[in-house]
């Protein structure tokens, strides 16, 4: 499990395309071409090497022409395979090519040969590659048609014409792989929580015993234990594979039910997660770009940039601090064991003023000592925690909140008992796991909710006294999905919706508009129509909108779902900036441990309605078994600061970036060999930095 | 989390029977609503319906849709009676007009029998999951392809309704009020309302009917019936009893004159 182990993987995978061939295939793709729109004249797949031209959008959601450019593709059977790609780089399309759903539902313009388990797939139709493909879609509300839980599990097998008895027994055995298995059977698929309804779209999906399992982005929507939980299915179901992953999980368990699907596809844009499959793909520009065992794609820096694709933070870790790339850790366990084995001595952070961690460029692991350094400890319960800057005055006083939703089986309750006190000019991350009441929490600070108990006070002022129309000039709120929002022809239309709402007109309306516009960096857009855009750039006429209210705090709501990693830290990296620059005071509602980690110095759990944590971020982080009884889980990188940590005398926090965790390792390149190769081999390669 | 069907997860004796049996009565009770003319022999419809709603635990329904009833009556009765002869001794002189008794038993009667059937049609709702409604109407000779529409539009009918929810909450976040301003100005308050929500049901119907297909749903071939009750004692008794309530008021109405006006 060791480096060298790695490293013999990594040797053998350069040839791992040629010993392929022989084996069993689950999926081949050749040439294949595919344009949504029905009148395109595709040229030939040949034709469409090389580069995107110059002519073409730099956004790729919005090109028009073939989404799929000649991919050529082999899917061995056995194992779990990932593919991974900027958004709009065609990984959706590609997946929808197995079960025919293109070409057969979606016809646009298709060329080329697909042949999975042995079918034509290009030439059958979706209900016939149903009896041997299962696919789990992105939006799982789309794909609940029933009104109970074994009637959800038993359509696809109905379908299917399984006799009634063996659904029964398909039922059972399939809520039980997905850990559905004390679900109350007679529960509204409706009305389960965001997670529950992601595992029983799975389990219905498998009820139908597929060979294959294709699975488009199926843990967007899961809090962080359900991700591991889900992405534990998938390699269990998968599990007669020949595993090329040496992850510290070790080899998987003692095999799968024999009913489960032997190969299993997903897409993904969480790379942590991707990190877990046996096979990875990066689709780039409609092609593949890259292909091999996880090992070898992941720790291939310069593929994963060029297909716009997050390189796995511990790697980029260890790649900036000059490690051999032929020998780059992926998981926690082994980047702790790397540097057990070298010359690198963990330094963990001090506590410092946190409100100059810049995202992402490193300024934040300048260590600041003496009295500001002080600033970071936490004040006291309630207080605004983990930043030094001078925060304003209070923004947001909530005192006993409660709140109940009324269901079948009585009243919920989603919210209970929580006391937040906010200031201005903070970033707070709220988190729990699915169903702990974040959404619910955060509605009540620009009044969208009412609670039925407790207060809560924007500057002194109770909002069950204001108008939407008085908060909602002060508060922000940014929802999820761009689309539940956008309705007028223009950009420029759309942003003047608030302001205009709250009467502004003219010159001062325009003017508004113009900074939203500016601030977001959508100047080119303007005159466009919000639905030809792709979903980042939604995301941001969404926020442009929200911000031309010129709202003193923002709420955001999963800012991150939807993207893909250039997008999301586009996205974040400007949350942050309004936030230092324009005092922004910003609350942050996300299932994203990353986002937490490296934009928001204060967090607050929620659990089961309950407030369980509030305060430094880097404090929460550093106590590995209460995220855990949070249903929470630290970031690769947190973990391994947690693991250096817990090995050393010292006492410490846990670095919460990349930066933080190469800068207590001793800065970019600081590697010197392994410990042995040191005194053979003095000058390390890294002194000069 | 307001993402909620019409029908209610219980085990009341009404939702016991098959969507056969259930079929049978709600047809039944509708003919009889639709046959009398009284107010006292439709009220008894209504009363009947009113208290299989009750027992199957849909008044939660009626809750939903109470605006909807109480329009539907408060309007018939209004118009009802510009229709009507005026005949009998006068009940309301108003400078405007008056009432005669036969044109407000008229009126009572026709809103009576509206209401009744909304009361039947979600008594059944409440106590017949969409797979019963699905399996009860193929199993009195409608096409699958049909009644598994029938199915899914019910199954949608709370998921519009959460996603307008939600649409609701983010416009109002960003200042629409829709109790401001002249009548246009509220009509045009609507466009930021029913855009989103109808962009979004059309994206959701052609990705829902893309999960179908994935799902290996076809309606040409062979498929099984999962969770199929056969017709057991208390639904012959069910069954027997519709018979009844449609021969007794085909019978009493037209043979008798009952509940006739």
């Amino acid at each position: 499990m060791g480096g060298n182990q790695g490293m013999d993987e990594s040797e053998s995978d350069g040839d791992d395309d040629e010993t392929s061939v022989a084996e069993a295939v689950a999926a081949r793709l050749r040439e294949v071409v595919f344009s949504y729109d029905p009148y395109d004249e595709l040229p030939a797949a040949e034709d469409l090497d090389g580069e995107a031209t110059a002519s073409r959008s730099t956004d790729p959601d919005e090109r028009g022409g073939p989404v799929l450019r000649g991919v050529e593709l082999t899917i061995p059977e056995g194992g779990f395979t990932v593919v991974m790609g900027a958004s709009g780089g065609g990984k959706s399309t590609l997946l929808r090519t197995f079960n025919a759903v293109i070409p057969d539902f979606i016809r646009g313009s298709f060329d080329g040969e697909i042949e999975v388990l042995g079918r034509d797939a290009a030439a059958s139709r979706v209900s016939e590659m149903a009896e041997v493909v299962g696919m789990v879609f992105q939006d799982y509300e789309t794909q609940l048609f029933r009104t109970s839980v074994p009637a959800e599990v038993a359509f696809g097998p109905e379908n299917l014409a399984v006799p009634p008895a063996e659904i029964d027994e398909r039922i059972d055995r399939t809520l039980g792989l997905v850990g559905l298995e004390d679900l109350d059977r007679a529960s509204e698929p409706a009305g389960l929580s965001g997670g529950q309804k992601q595992r029983l779209v799975l389990a219905s999906v498998l009820a139908m015993y597929p060979d294959l399992l294709v699975l488009d982005e199926p843990t967007s929507d899961l809090d962080p234990r359900g991700t591991h939980e889900l992405v534990d299915v998938m390699r269990a179901v998968a599990a007669d594979g020949e595993a090329t992953n040496d992850g510290t999980s070790g080899k998987r368990a003692s095999g799968a039910p024999e009913w489960a699907p032997d190969s299993a596809v997903m897409v993904t844009h969480k790379v942590e997660e991707a990190l877990l499959a046996d096979r990875a793909v990066l689709l780039r520009d409609g092609r593949v770009f890259r292909e091999g065992p996880v090992r070898a794609v992941f720790t291939d820096v310069d593929s994963l940039e060029d297909s716009r694709v997050a390189v796995p933070p511990l790697v980029a870790a260890f790649d900036r601090l000059g490690w051999p790339a032929d020998d780059l850790p992926l998981l926690p366990a082994e980047a702790a064991h790397r540097v057990h084995e070298s010359a690198l001595e963990w330094t963990p952070p001090a506590r410092r003023n946190e409100a100059f961690r810049d995202s992402g460029n490193g300024t934040g692991t300048t260590e600041s000592t003496g009295a500001t350094g002080e600033l970071g400890e936490p004040d006291g319960p309630g207080a605004p925690a983990g930043t030094g800057r001078e925060l304003g005055e209070t923004v947001f006083e909530l005192e006993g909140v409660g709140f109940e939703y009324q269901t079948d089986r009585g009243p919920i309750r989603a919210v209970d008992g929580v006391d937040l006190t906010i200031r201005e000019g903070e970033t707070v991350g709220i988190v729990g796991g699915n169903g702990s009441g974040k959404t619910t929490l955060a509605k009540h600070l620009n009044g969208l909710h009412e609670p039925d108990a407790g207060s809560v006070a924007w500057h002194g002022r109770p909002v069950s006294g204001l108008s939407m129309a008085e908060i909602g000039r002060g508060v922000g709120y940014v929802f999820q999905n761009p689309d539940h929002q956008l309705f007028a022809e223009t950009v420029r239309e759309e942003v003047a919706f608030g302001p205009e709402n709250f009467g502004l007109s003219g010159e001062d309306l325009d003017r508004r508009v113009r900074e939203a516009i500016e601030t977001v960096e959508i100047d080119d857009l303007v005159d466009r129509d919000p639905f030809t855009l792709s979903k980042g750039q939604r995301q941001r006429v969404a926020l442009a909108g929200v911000l031309a209210t010129d709202p003193e705090t923002i709420v955001f709501d999963e800012p991150t779902t939807g993207l893909d990693a250039a997008q999301q830290e586009q996205f974040l990296d400007l949350i942050a900036r309004l936030n230092r620059d324009e005092r922004l005071t910003v609350v942050m509602v996300t299932h994203d441990m990353e986002t937490i980690a490296r934009y928001a110095p204060r967090t607050v759990v929620l659990e089961n309605g309950r407030k369980a944590y509030d305060g430094p971020t880097r404090d929460l982080f550093a106590d590995p078994g209460r995220l855990d009884a949070y249903g929470l889980r630290a970031p690769h990188v947190v973990e391994t600061a947690n693991e250096l940590t817990d090995d050393s005398e010292d006492e410490g926090l846990p670095a919460l970036s990349v930066e933080e965790l190469v800068t207590g390792l001793g800065g970019p390149g600081a590697y010197g060999g392994d410990r042995d190769e040191r005194s053979v081999e003095p000058a390390s390669k890294g002194e000069d930095a | 989390m307001s993402t909620r069907s019409l029908y209610v997860s219980a085990d009341t004796p009404v939702h016991r029977l098959t969507a056969r049996s259930k079929i049978g009565l709600a047809t039944a009770l509708s003919i009889a609503a639709f046959v009398f003319t009284t107010p006292i022999a439709v009220g008894i419809v209504l009363a009947v319906a009113f208290g299989a709603l009750a027992w199957a635990g849909g008044l939660r329904n009626l809750r939903r849709v109470w605006f909807i009833v109480v329009a539907l009556f408060v309007v018939g009765f209004v118009v009802w009676p510009a229709f009507t002869p005026a005949r009998g001794p006068t009940v309301l002189a108003t400078p405007l007009g008056s009432l005669s008794s036969y044109e407000l038993r008229f009126a009572l009667g026709r809103s009576f029998r509206i209401v009744s059937f909304i009361i039947i049609g979600l008594a059944f709702v409440s106590a017949t999951s969409n797979e019963g409604i699905v399996r009860g109407l193929r199993s009195i000779g409608l096409p699958y392809a049909f009644c598994f529409a029938v199915g899914t539009a019910l199954r949608l009918f709370p998921t519009f309704l959460s996603a307008a929810d939600t649409v609701r909450q983010a416009q109002e976040a960003r200042g629409l009020d829709l109790s401001a301003g002249n009548p246009i100005e509220r009509v045009r308050g609507y466009v930021p309302l029913l855009v989103p929500v109808f962009v979004n049901a059309v994206r959701q119907v052609n990705d829902q009917s893309m999960a179908l297909e994935a799902r290996g749903f076809d309606t040409r071939g062979e498929r099984t019936f999962h969770g199929k009750r056969p017709l057991a004692g208390r639904d012959w008794i069910a069954l027997a009893l519709a018979t009844l309530i449609v021969v007794g008021t085909l019978v009493g109405r037209y043979g008798f004159g009952v509940g006739a006006l």
